[in-house]
């Protein structure tokens, strides 16, 4: 008896047939390739009941109204609020992407931290709350023991609301006078509205029943004042309702959907503002009703003096001509005299400024102040589809702050930038100057900056000379919630709850109509140690005690929200915000507070004179001819957020490809120009201003005047996360601070530059 | 001759040998590979999981006036509610009720700590399809016990039991290993679901089978 | 329930883009991500690879500066209807991924069946279809928000628009839970319309009389992309500019009228 080579395969087939006849393989086939449908690492999103919270969007000025979608404790989707006053149902793509904030915990600041390594370069350690707070607090004793009150700044994202206002309270009790916001084209419209009007308030646009839009390089559809509100008139004026006329030197998407591109030389605006108003005069087109009995100083007027001074008409008549124009803008005459007609001609007529969202710069007072002169021509200040003033949200009423001897000193210190002093008597903040003041001086005028919902070291001209201005201050508080360029080169962050976590009243929206305060809610409880601003202030409050601590007398940020917001906050919890409808403007009689209580073309009183008000010159970009043939400008895109919030995964995904090729920014050039430099689509090119060069890469773009390039404004990032940071060229460290010579606001809005291949 | 003959006898006899050995181990690798095919294979196959807490349908069912619906029931939005929550339960189980020492278990380790129970979904199908009990039960009037048997007769919760390979809950992919199917309950694969959709002629307005369309149950 | 079936009348959904008002901001391209849970890597510059449901392309009319127009163009799929339903993708799929619902006009896809070939990509005239080159990653954290109404993909599958079918499925369970067979009008619609801040997309049956998509369609400025293809896509696009009209077919340069199919 012997077991050979044939049993052996004798049992191999009895295996097999077994096995065949088993539901082995056929079940394993059949389980594998499900398993291979579905990989475990394949995530499977939890599923549970849905519901909605309503919510307002604080990451850009805008206010839309939100509602979050929550499966369980997850939150899922952003969505427009169906019915909003301000967005009625839609939204824009970096609020869609909100969630990637919320939860990109890449981007996030997760406890306090304290910095371990040099500055910017983003080594922080963990510290717990307490030991933050009492290293603020003992930091703020030690400068203030000294008498330096006054050397504690804060600059703010805005001074709208009440986290804002707590945080100027704050500075105030302490004994200090510098608080300072980001610079936005509201500072100039705000201005001239006071120089002109008397009143300190918002401008507001009419939007929805003007037809007939004359924008100076306004991005109406690119983010511009309340983002969503502008598309939806946008697409109203689409059907029909009203037309829009772009001036500016590129073809933006604005210009692309407007009715007529007007191509001008830039900076030249203020100059064919001026030069329509000639026109408008000449012909004697302008509304004379608002004119001869509700303005001033159109005519040739006395001063107190009895000294006879140029009215509005003499000097544009005499100095802006359409020939004169012409020649300074590059626009052709016949299309400048025509513009004017068209422009008096139709129903509704409203012009608007502020270039591109308006959110980086002030702007030329100037250009500011011949827009509206063009408004009050036709006699559309406060009336129907025009420009219009409302007050202020007046709803912050909280006892005045008792100071002690510290901030009674303190406080009475003229401010580092010296806005409202006698050379900028109007100027409520010139953050602008500061990084120069920083700069120039031997002393060092700050000992402690908070910085709070702001990014200045990325958004204001010139990064490297604020960069330089940021070493000089001894200790930088960040509130940021995320790990932005500003927060990485602070010493200590104490850090906020993301906008979904946390309440905060958002006040009217730029340019929006009626009163309006928005509210948001936590949406999801708050993923990390963080702590609401408001609670922050408080806590730091009352670590320095005495009547710091007592200006501050409620138990937490939510209560004193709702006491602030009394029989408001009703209709803010039900709605997510609260309206005032019935708010009309004031009409002519009642509107004006200046001293002639007309609408003044010269404010009389408080301008030199009109040229100082209106006068163009155009030898205002920095840099010679010579050595940088070209102007740089920038532009601005919905999908480039470049403010203090900066572009989530989605948002970096929707950029084309002809502006980020890799990492790699794409600089816009017209065809023309490239070909006189010898440059190709997508080949690489050297760009240098007089204050900085870039390496980028060239995109030929016939939309762009010839002798003009353009670059985004959004990118060049240095912190965040990996899908942001490190790509593209950052606009302003090749831009230098330009101060507007009689408001002192930041003026920046170009320089020259010079292409060369690389 | 005899030598030879014998010989030959004994060839013939060691062939026979052979053959049977042969024979002999086909049929033990045959019963072999049959024993771990029908019955090792599948006990392996499937990992054995138990119920955090041991749950009794009948009792509750008794308590309810709804039936099945009073804990799972169709939301206002359309939705199914699936296995309660721990919010649900609360209701009744702030406090131990009765005697049952699971019920114990279940207010202090998971009520007392606010903690949800993390219940094995038996039925649960895989992510890739979109199931609508509302419109099995409302719009076709199906019975819960249609698809999911006597499942509020039972006293105690059975043995989970999950394919270790595909993740499938064994009650969705196929309670019989051969494939046999006696009850709806027993598997409920895409087959199982188009078959019924056939015979009732559920959306058959595919293109390309001219059977049910994909967007009909997957998502 | 076969003769309750029969009282649903076949529907075909689709859109309107009124590319007047659309202004290429980019919201529906994200609204389209944040629904779909459609992942997203580090460099997204190169478009061949990057996975976008929606896309929206520039147009430009070519002509040198100051007379350049350019035009935003929203694409999503076509959602072909072919004839009978014989999309191009859906003739060409190996393994019955790709399907054409009769009663809805919507193409599908489904992720689990789907092993990679990509036929459908290349048949695809419109670069509607996305191939997962790589397993998406969601960096930590961002898990959280995906949408468990819409299927998270894997390497190696073809996705594209769905008309966000799953909010068709959410719509009509709410539907019934309240003892209706049919979904409005409002009820159904895709997350790019919901979001779009200009109003520029409709999104309706084209055969019910009654939803706005209906009407819209006819518009003599309405045109299709590469209708001449025969493809009867389900995506209507108005522009009241000839160039972007003729921009959706390929013409020759000296024919002058655009022919409606």
């Amino acid at each position: 008896m012997k077991i050979d080579r044939r049993s052996f395969l004798s049992l191999g087939m009895g295996v097999a047939a077994g096995t065949a006849l088993s539901p082995l393989p056929w079940k394993l086939i059949d389980d594998i390739s499900i398993w291979t449908q579905m990989w475990p690492w394949t995530p499977v999103p939890e599923i549970g009941e849905v519901n909605y919270v309503n919510s307002t969007c604080t990451l850009c000025p805008g206010g839309c109204g939100i509602t979050v979608r929550k499966i369980g404790d997850r939150a899922v989707k952003v969505e427009g609020k169906e019915g909003h006053p301000i967005n009625s149902g839609g939204v824009c793509l970096l609020g869609l992407s909100g969630l990637q904030n919320l939860y990109g915990y890449d981007r996030r600041i997760k406890t306090p931290l304290k910095r371990i390594g040099n500055r910017g370069q983003g080594s922080f350690q963990k510290i717990t709350w307490d030991e933050a707070i009492s290293e603020v607090v003992n930091k703020l004793s030690e400068v203030r023991s000294t008498g330096q009150a006054h050397a504690v700044s804060c600059i703010s994202g805005s001074d709208q609301g009440t986290v804002a206002q707590l945080l100027k309270r704050f500075l105030t009790a302490y004994g200090s006078p510098n608080f300072f916001t980001m610079p936005s084209m509201q500072d100039s419209y705000e201005l001239a509205l006071y120089l002109t009007q008397g009143i300190q308030a918002s401008v507001a646009f009419d939007v929805e029943n003007s037809d007939f839009v004359l924008s100076f390089g306004s991005g109406i559809v690119e983010g511009w004042g309340s983002p969503v509100r502008m598309f939806q008139a946008s697409s109203r004026w689409r059907e029909g309702k009203g037309k829009v006329v772009q001036i500016e030197p590129r073809l933006s998407i604005t210009a692309a959907k407007s009715d007529k591109w007007i191509p001008i030389k830039p900076g030249t605006e203020a100059a064919l503002a001026l030069g329509l108003a000639s026109v408008i005069i000449k012909e004697s087109l302008y509304d004379k009703e608002f004119v001869e009995n509700y303005a001033f100083g159109f005519e040739n007027w006395k001063d107190d003096a009895g000294k006879t001074q140029i009215g509005f008409k003499q000097f544009v008549l005499e100095g802006y001509g359409p020939d004169k124009v012409a020649k300074i803008t590059g626009i052709d005459k016949s299309t400048i005299i025509s513009l004017a007609r068209s422009f008096v001609r139709a129903s509704k007529p409203l012009a608007i400024g502020g270039r591109n969202q308006g959110r980086s710069t002030s702007g030329r007072l100037n250009e500011f102040m011949a827009i509206y002169a063009l408004n009050a021509l036709v006699g559309n200040i406060n009336k129907t589809g025009g420009v219009w003033s409302i007050p202020k949200p007046g709803y912050i009423k909280w006892p005045k702050v008792e100071m002690d001897d510290v901030a009674e000193k303190g406080i009475k210190e003229p401010r580092i930038d010296a806005a409202g002093s006698a050379s900028y008597p109007y100027s409520q903040y010139l953050l602008n100057r500061v990084p120069g003041i920083l700069n120039s001086g031997q002393e060092n005028p700050i000992q402690v900056l908070f910085v709070a919902g702001a990014n200045p070291i990325y958004a204001l001209p010139n990064t490297k000379a604020v960069k330089e201005a940021f070493d000089k201050i001894p200790y930088i508080v960040g509130f940021s919630s995320y790990l932005d360029e500003t927060a990485k080169y602070a010493d200590i962050i104490l850090p906020n709850h993301v906008y979904l976590e946390r309440y905060e009243d958002i006040p009217t929206p730029v340019g929006f109509q009626k009163p309006f305060i928005g509210l948001a809610k936590p949406v999801i409880a708050p993923q990390f140690e963080t702590k609401n601003l408001g609670d922050t202030i408080f806590l730091l409050a009352k670590g320095l005690g005495g009547t710091i601590e007592k200006a501050f007398p409620w138990d937490d940020y939510e209560t004193c929200l709702k006491e602030t917001l009394s029989e408001k906050w009703d209709s803010l919890e039900e709605n997510g915000y609260w309206i005032d409808s019935s708010l009309k403007p004031a009409d002519w009689k009642n509107a004006f507070k200046t001293a002639s209580k007309k609408f003044e073309f010269i404010a009389a009183g408080k301008a030199k004179d009109i040229a100082s008000l209106f006068g163009f010159s155009s030898s205002t970009l920095e840099g010679d001819e010579a050595s940088y043939p070209l102007v740089l400008i920038p532009y601005d895109s919905m999908r480039l957020a470049n403010g203090f919030i900066g572009d989530p995964p989605f948002v970096m995904k929707a950029v084309e490809d002809t502006v980020l090729k890799g990492k790699d920014v794409l600089i816009e050039i017209n065809p023309e120009t490239a070909k006189q430099l010898g440059m190709s689509e997508g080949g690489f090119a050297k760009l240098a201003t007089p204050v900085g060069t870039a390496k980028v890469r060239v995109h030929l773009y016939d939309g762009i005047m010839p002798g003009i390039i353009a670059l985004p404004r959004g990118l060049g990032h240095t912190a965040y996360d990996k899908f942001l940071g490190g790509k593209g060229v950052n606009f302003n460290e090749l831009i230098g601070s330009v101060e507007d010579p009689v408001s002192g606001l930041d003026a920046t809005w170009g320089i020259r530059a010079k292409l060369t291949k690389a | 001759m005899s030598k030879l003959d014998d010989k030959k006898t004994d060839q013939k006899g060691q062939e026979d040998g052979v053959r049977g050995f042969i024979i002999l181990f086909f049929i033990i690798g045959l019963f072999a590979s049959l024993i771990v095919g029908w019955m090792i294979f599948p006990s392996l196959l499937y990992s054995k999981k138990k119920q955090p807490i041991d749950f009794n349908h009948v009792l509750h069912v008794e308590a309810v006036d709804q039936g099945c619906e009073s804990c799972h029931y169709i939301r206002e939005d359309g939705s199914f509610s699936g296995v309660p929550k721990l919010a649900q339960c609360v209701d009744c189980h702030e406090e131990v009720q009765g005697e049952d020492p699971e019920e114990a278990k279940f207010v202090n380790e998971y009520v007392a700590e606010g903690k949800e129970v993390p219940w094995l979904v038996y039925s649960r199908q895989p992510d890739c399809v979109f199931f609508s009990h509302v419109t099995h039960t409302k719009m076709a009037e199906m019975d819960c016990a249609t698809c999911h048997g006597a499942i509020g007769e039972s006293e105690h919760s059975k043995i989970y039991e999950q394919n270790r390979i595909s993740g499938y809950s064994r009650d969705i992919w196929g309670k019989n290993i051969a494939g046999f199917k006696k009850n709806t309950w027993d598997r409920m694969k895409m087959d199982d679901c188009s078959e019924c959709h056939v015979k009732n002629h559920v959306r058959q307005a595919s293109v390309q089978t001219k059977k049910g369309g994909c967007f009909v149950c997957h998502k | 329930m076969k003769e309750e079936h029969k009282h649903i009348k076949a529907k075909k959904y689709g859109m309107v883009i009124d590319l007047d008002k659309c202004t290429g901001c980019g919201a529906c391209m994200v609204a389209c991500m944040a629904e779909n849970n459609v992942p997203f890597k580090e460099d997204e510059t190169d478009k061949l690879l990057s996975i976008t449901w929606l896309r929206i392309y520039k147009l430009t009319n070519g002509k040198p500066f100051p007379e350049t127009d350019i035009c935003y163009l929203p694409r999503p799929c076509m959602h072909c209807e072919g004839q009978h339903g014989h999309a191009p993708c859906v003739s060409v799929c190996p393994a019955t991924v790709t399907d054409y619902d009769m009663e809805t006009g919507i193409v599908s896809q489904i992720y689990t069946r789907c092993f990679g070939c990509r036929y459908c990509m290349a048949a695809c005239p419109y670069h509607a279809r996305y191939f997962n080159w790589w397993d998406p990653v969601w960096p930590e954290g961002m898990e959280k928000y995906l949408n468990p109404n819409v299927s998270p993909r894997m390497r190696g599958v073809v996705e594209k628009c769905s008309f966000c079918f799953p909010r068709y499925q959410v719509a009509k369970d709410k539907a019934m839970a309240e003892g209706r067979r049919e979904v409005e009008e409002h009820e159904y619609q895709t997350a790019c319309t919901q979001a779009c801040p200009a109003g520029a997309i409709t999104f309706g049956d084209l055969n019910n009389p009654k939803h706005a998509v209906y009407k819209l369609k006819m518009s003599p400025n309405a045109f299709r992309l590469l209708e001449r293809l025969g493809t009867n896509p389900k995506v209507y696009y108005i522009s009241s500019r000839e160039w972007v009209r003729r921009s959706g077919d390929n013409y020759l340069a000296n024919e002058v009228k655009i022919k409606k199919l």
